[in-house]
């Protein structure tokens, strides 16, 4: 008798000692991948507060001995010439990343729509087209982009890059929204003809707002997409008011090698916009890919 | 593509196709945006870069006078010493980053799976490296490692590791795994997010009913999560290995594929050739023959997506 | 309210026919329901007279207007869905004001009428929840209410009530009967569940394979089935359906099985079965006409019973006869046993007889 209830014991012992097992390790792994992520990015901050002359020392300083946000402050700084180059680099990512999502969104929609409600002849095959282009490096496109970009007028504009960066956001937003519209019960749609609207109608005032996460999720992405953009931007603009962020800082930087606290706040500023962006609404983004991605 | 006519290709082929698309006229208003773009972007840079691929093109960007080799600019690929450095490079570099990034994430979402305290900050903060630019983590990791204030080397040295700072990305040996380390650093959190959403759709039920027929925690996710996430994996690792084949930025920021080419991964070399060089010709031709490597592996992967839209349709 | 009349409707995708040349006319006020097991062509049909899918050919009246071609919006109809289709991000309120806006009524107006149906839906304290809200049952009134605003001609009803448990069915099946009672409304009502249909309808269009079987009162298709398949769709247990053999002698009509057991018939049904286009016989009767009998009578069948369903008032016998099942209700008073051996009467008067090759019901000329 009391050893079939040890026996039982030993073997609840054991399996809560497996479960704690899984769960100690998955803890321990946690925190290396907490470190491992994190710490580069906390060496960037403090190698920002850092004079130059703090961050060039070996030993380096764990902590710096003086704080300082000189660096942020050169390139906040309108006046210098430095600062003016940082604000408007800043401003050229903001033009062109805000018009590439609004663009995205408005071709984005439609076309997502009609794959997931209408079978037309070639559906699937233009869907997968779509898709496709996901498969495509930048580098087959550079060449006889350029030379395209070149024939229409568009090299050194901005809207070089709207234009080439709305394709890249194109076909996982159509493949997010797609998944949206497909869990949408096309008798709300039905409802609404019946009830008095239109097609179209039925669509903006019924299915729209029904979508909305997709659209916010499908909307960062191709900001965070456009923000970050380096190879086009490098290749299309030459002239240096005409520069994005991440060109920009490559050009000044490759001037002044060893400036690494403005390189390291430069990086900081330049990824504060998206971060923040996404980590407000990183619950749309989860949500879209579960939805819309992943379920079906 | 043969999948996608399968599927639907039977019930439609009944029909003339003119008087059906003529039907279906108006939805095509739908997606013409999307198609047209994506016809000015795509199909025309195929087409001429298929074309530049047969001609020899003199330095500057005088086109027009372009000399017809035939196949010359791709023997000349196939022959040259760099072409198969420049390959076993992209190898490993596409093969280990696809894999351990895969991994990681999926490790993270497992273990993130649970409700414990803390846990969407900690899933915010593991997400930060994969949406912050690329060169700004080039730029980072470039300070990191570097040869003389490197923190890496500091730390080493420190504790009695290394006599002095190592040279991670100035040493043909090291520079190519210290690259490798920065780009699954950028993408162990998109295969994190991908898993996390298939996690969630694993059915609770299936779990619950194998812990009643007694299997243990590793059993169960043998038997029932992993075969469930078996799609959204395939997905995953295809795009990662997509995304992993074509990167640029990092070793292009980082080493500009140096020293003596130990970085270089087919995407900078052709960018090299191109723009640095401007051999455009032999750039093409590299260019068709990425194209042909990656029709493979987009084979693979619409039949992993249709895949997904056949269940959709069974279900 | 207004009738509507189908005229040789045919609705086809590539080659498949999901509704073939179907004519019915529902009269003014009248309550039709469409019936058949899934993939009849029944909701196709619906959504043909809404106006949500193209016809191929055929006419489609409603009042005296050909709507073949209008919109939804501009046929006058009103319609509730399965999942009933409330807007999930709108109240109750909007939810039911959503058709009135459509049709640009002012807004007092709107509010007036949107306060009335509540309050005959019995569900004014509702107005501001949002559907995911609302119980199944609720929802259903919503959905209701939001077809009954709009004053329509016609309400088109694509299986309102299967989303809903055993209980709340058979509560909303009487509502749904008042409801058209009071409105005197002309309702198109789509089920699958043909006690649905029977206890409903004023007359029900019985559909298999994208063909109308039957049309007629729930009574006419429960007494002369026109087939075999509406014998066997309508009626709850199913029509027991033995396949025999018609032979002749001496003048005296009798139906055989293989077995070697024979019946024989009546004059009248003698006279049926001789319209038969072969020998084959197709015998047909309802579990309420057979007799159960636990001793050898002149006349009855020896069978063996195999399941025994005791329902309290009522209980159900499965018996198998020449590789049929059959169906017998009896008296719970009579205790049979699976497996016992028992004799089955079939009533001469209250027998159907269908041709073995056609399915079609065989009737005395």
């Amino acid at each position: 008798m009391s050893t079939i209830a040890e026996t039982a014991r030993l073997g609840q012992a054991r399996r809560r000692a497996s479960i704690d097992g899984w769960r100690w390790g998955g803890r321990i792994f946690l925190i290396f991948m907490l470190l491992y992520t994190a710490l580069p990015m906390i060496w960037m901050l403090l190698t920002s507060i850092k004079s130059g002359f703090a961050a060039m020392q070996f030993p380096p300083q764990w902590w710096p001995d003086q704080p300082t946000l000189a660096s942020y402050q050169k390139l906040l700084d309108p006046q210098n010439s430095v600062g003016q180059d940082f604000l408007r680099f800043f401003w050229n990512s903001l033009f062109v990343s805000t018009a590439t999502t609004i663009l995205s969104v408005i071709v984005a929609v439609p076309a997502a729509y009609a794959f997931s409600r209408f079978t037309f002849p070639g559906r699937n095959f233009l869907f997968f087209a779509v898709l496709l282009r996901n498969m495509f490096p930048a580098v087959i496109f550079l060449v006889p982009l350029f030379i395209l970009m070149r024939a229409i007028g568009l090299v050194n504009t901005h809207g070089s890059l709207i234009l080439t960066y709305l394709t890249f956001g194109l076909p996982l937003a159509i493949w997010l929204l797609k998944g949206f519209y497909d869990n949408i019960p096309v008798q709300l749609e039905q409802a609404a003809r019946i009830d008095g609207a239109t097609r179209f109608q039925a669509f903006v005032l019924i299915v729209m707002p029904l979508s909305a996460p997709g659209i916010i999720a499908t909307a960062i992405y191709s900001f965070i997409g456009a923000w970050n953009e380096y190879i086009y931007a490098y290749t299309f603009l030459s002239k240096n008011e005409q520069l994005t962020l991440p060109v920009g800082i490559q050009r000044f930087f490759s001037e002044n090698t060893t400036d690494f606290p403005g390189l390291m706040a430069a990086s900081f500023m330049m990824s504060v916009p998206v971060v923040v962006l996404f980590l407000v609404l990183q619950r749309y983004f989860v949500r879209a890919l579960t939805e819309g991605a992943v379920k079906h | 593509m043969t999948i996608v006519a399968g599927k639907t290709g039977a019930r439609r082929r009944l029909r003339p196709l003119p008087g059906k698309i003529w039907e279906h006229r108006a939805d095509y208003a739908y997606v013409l945006p999307a198609i047209a773009v994506m016809l000015i972007v795509i199909a025309y840079p195929i087409y001429y870069t298929i074309e530049l691929s047969f001609f020899n093109t003199p330095p500057g960007l005088q086109l027009r006078d372009k000399i017809f080799v035939g196949f010359g600019n791709y023997t000349a690929i196939l022959t040259s010493p760099v072409f198969w450095k420049v390959t076993s490079n992209t190898l490993i570099w596409t093969l280990a980053s696809t894999f351990i990034s895969f991994v990681l994430g999926f490790a993270c979402a497992l273990a993130l799976h649970r409700e414990f305290v803390g846990r969407g900050v900690l899933r915010a903060i593991l997400i930060i490296p994969w949406v912050i630019s690329a060169v700004a983590a080039s730029y980072i990791w470039k300070w990191i490692y570097h040869s003389d204030f490197g923190i890496i080397g500091a730390v080493l040295v420190g504790l009695g590791l290394a006599d002095r700072p190592p040279n991670f990305i100035d040493s043909v040996s090291t520079v190519l795994p210290s690259l490798i380390v920065v780009n699954i650093w950028r993408e162990f959190p998109f295969a994190m997010i991908m898993m996390m959403a298939g996690l969630q759709t694993v059915p609770e039920q299936l779990l619950r009913a194998a812990k009643v027929d007694g299997a243990n925690a590793w059993q169960r996710f043998w038997h029932v999560t992993f075969p469930h996430l078996r799609n959204v994996s395939t997905v995953t690792i295809l795009l990662l290995a997509v995304a992993n084949f074509n990167s640029f930025i990092i070793p292009w920021i980082m080493t500009g594929g140096g020293p003596s080419n130990a970085s270089h991964i087919w995407i900078t070399h052709i960018y090299e050739l191109a723009f640095g060089r401007q051999r455009w010709g032999v750039a093409s031709a590299y260019s068709v023959l990425l194209f042909l490597i990656l029709m493979t592996l987009g084979y693979f992967y619409v039949r992993a997506l249709s895949g997904n839209e056949r269940k959709d349709a069974g279900a | 309210m207004a009738h509507v009349v189908l005229k040789d409707l045919v609705k086809t995708y590539g080659g498949f026919k999901a509704v073939n040349e179907v004519s019915l006319t529902v009269d003014d006020g009248e309550f039709v329901a469409l019936v058949g097991p899934s993939g009849c062509g029944k909701t196709t049909t619906l959504n043909l007279i809404a106006g949500l899918i193209p016809i191929t050919s055929g006419d489609i009246l409603i009042g005296d207007r050909v709507v073949n071609d209008l919109d939804p919006k501009d046929r006058d109809i009103a319609m509730v869905f399965q999942n009933y289709a409330l807007y999930p991000q709108k109240s109750v309120y909007m939810n039911l004001a959503f058709p009135l806006q459509m049709r640009k009524l002012p807004k007092d107006e709107i509010d007036r009428k949107v306060r009335e149906a509540a309050r005959v839906l019995d569900m004014t304290q509702l107005l501001e929840r949002k559907p995911r809200e609302l119980s199944g049952g609720q929802q259903q009134r919503v959905a209701l209410g939001r077809a009954l605003v709009r004053d329509p001609a016609v309400f088109l009803m694509d299986e309102p009530l299967s989303n809903l448990d055993a209980k709340l069915r058979v509560q909303m099946r009487s509502e749904i009967k008042r409801f058209h009672q009071d409105l005197e409304a002309t309702i198109v009502y789509v089920t699958h569940d043909q006690l649905e249909a029977v206890t409903m309808a004023d007359r029900m269009a019985v559909m298999n394979g994208g063909y109308l079987q039957q049309y007629d009162s729930p009574a006419q298709v429960f007494a002369h089935p026109a087939n075999m398949f509406v014998a066997s769709f309508v009626g709850s247990p199913a029509m027991s359906l033995i396949p025999l053999e018609a032979s002749t002698a001496n003048g005296a009509t009798a139906l055989t099985s293989a077995e070697g057991w024979s019946l024989a018939l009546s004059e009248l049904n003698a006279r049926k079965v001789q319209g038969a286009t072969t020998r084959k016989v197709v015998l047909g009767a309802r579990h309420s006409t057979i007799k159960l009998h636990k001793s050898a009578v002149p006349g009855a069948i020896p069978a063996k019973a195999y399941t025994v369903e005791p329902t309290g008032d009522i209980t159900f016998v499965q018996a198998f006869l020449s590789g049929a099942i059959i169906n017998i209700s009896v008296s719970p008073t009579i205790a049979v046993a699976p497996d016992e051996q028992i004799w089955l009467e079939f009533d001469q008067e209250r027998i159907h007889l269908f041709d073995g090759e056609t399915e079609m019901a065989l009737e005395a000329n």
